[in-house]
């Protein structure tokens, strides 16, 4: 474990995992068989995740039961939409392996290959 | 003026000569690190050039408003003033509002550019959240995370902490040392802090359109640090490796044609400059007129300002 950041993502994980609504008392019990970690970190954590929009909260009696308010699938979707998507301002930042090509492009691409293997052979 | 004219002369020199020169020299990209050096020397000359005789030009306003003042004061008390006298007034005024005007364009510019640039990265610090919370740990490098999506996808985004999103696509289809290599070239781009050379140089592109060196060095200097980044990863991979990640990578699925159609012959020319190793020779050679180059860019200005000031 090293920041506060990671036990973001370890609680948003745990939520997602869940099928239906948690509370922090649930999730306190299932991250304390695993490791040493205190309630109220955990709390606050979730608190934490609420007040950034990653989870809602309902009260039910003394407790909040919380809910993700996106699956991790639609989280992966809108982060893929936006590193993929040109012209935009986060586009500017990344820095991409390769970039992505349409079905004529990688047939160029293996043209290219073919023409070098030709005229190396190993 | 007599130092402001020979500077701006070098800066319009260097900013539509060297584009050719070092688009020719650095095209197959033959000792990557120091033809992005070059290129990046060439625009730092232009720019330091270009400051240096604003600088001038307002010092000679500056120093020509006494005698202004004196002869509007003269002309107005009703005591005229040689046509001579005139005609200097009337260019230390012509001076000084170029003065003025470029100050004043230049600020504009760099204070356009700083607020995009802190926008974009404003918004990559977003992303990079979202996906640190979102991705999967990705065993072995802990600033990588694994994001659930079937298109095969690696980028790095910068700040602090950095971090590297690589798809699951991506995993199914790359093997353990490919993906290695491409962890290696993402890291590469951190270390040497590539994204800020590509802001600084697109932003120059951005505000000079017009200016050949800077409209056509931003894609010059990309293209070398995606170089660079592979070099750093073949270096630790190998270049077959490397090789394999690359097709692999850019062949893996068919996109949606919105892509660019420059990508492919971008990842063509960094295959064949892997898989074409020039001798040893040619590469010295190379490296050592890149070199030759950087050098008398960095020191031509210097030496204009010494010889127009004697």
């Amino acid at each position: 474990m090293r920041g506060f950041g990671d036990l973001e993502a370890v609680v948003m994980h745990r939520v997602w995992d869940h099928d239906g609504p948690v509370t922090v008392r649930e999730l306190f019990d299932e991250l304390a068989r695993e490791r040493a970690i205190a309630y109220t970190t955990v709390m606050t954590t979730m608190d934490n995740l609420h007040r950034k929009g990653w989870l809602a909260r309902v009260k039910e009696g003394k407790a909040y039961r919380y809910t993700a308010t996106a699956s991790r699938e639609e989280y992966s979707a809108r982060l893929m939409r936006e590193a993929l998507d040109g012209g935009g301002d986060t586009q500017a930042v990344l820095s991409h392996f390769v970039d992505q090509m349409d079905g004529e492009e990688s047939e160029m691409l293996r043209a290219v290959v073919r023409r070098l293997a030709e005229r190396r052979p190993r | 003026m007599t130092t402001a004219l020979p500077l701006f002369g070098y800066a319009v020199a260097v900013a539509w000569w060297a584009p050719a020169l070092l688009g020719r020299l650095t095209a197959g990209g033959v000792s990557a690190r120091l033809g992005l050096a070059a290129w990046l020397t060439a625009m730092a000359s232009t720019l330091a050039a270009a400051a240096v005789a604003l600088q001038f030009l307002a010092r000679s306003a500056v120093d020509g408003w006494d005698r202004l003042a004196e002869m509007v004061c003269r002309s107005v008390s009703g005591q005229p003033c040689t046509a001579t006298a005139y005609q200097g007034a009337a260019v230390e005024f012509a001076v000084a509002a170029i003065a003025i005007v470029a100050g004043l364009a230049a600020a504009a510019l760099a204070w356009r550019y700083g607020r995009s640039v802190q926008r974009a990265q404003r918004q990559a610090r977003a992303h990079a959240d979202v996906a640190r919370i979102t991705g999967r740990r990705l065993p072995g490098d802990d600033r990588a995370v694994v994001l659930d999506a079937a298109q095969p996808v690696a980028y790095c985004v910068p700040g602090r902490p950095a971090t590297i999103v690589v798809s699951s696509g991506a995993l199914a289809l790359l093997d353990e040392p490919q993906l290695g290599a491409v962890l290696a070239h993402e890291r590469a781009h951190l270390a040497s802090r590539h994204h800020l050379l590509i802001a600084l140089t697109r932003g120059l592109a951005a505000a000079f359109p017009a200016v050949p060196l800077f409209a056509r060095g931003a894609e010059h200097v990309a293209r070398l640090a995606e170089m660079c980044a592979d070099d750093a990863a073949a270096r630790r991979s190998g270049r077959g490796t490397l090789i394999a990640a690359l097709l692999t990578m850019a062949t893996g699925t068919a996109v949606p044609a919105q892509a660019l159609a420059a990508s492919a012959c971008a990842v063509a020319a960094r295959l064949q400059r892997l898989a074409e190793q020039p001798a040893p020779a040619c590469r010295a050679r190379y490296a050592l007129t890149l070199a030759s180059v950087t050098v008398l860019l960095a020191l031509a200005p210097l030496l204009t300002a010494g010889l127009a000031s004697r």
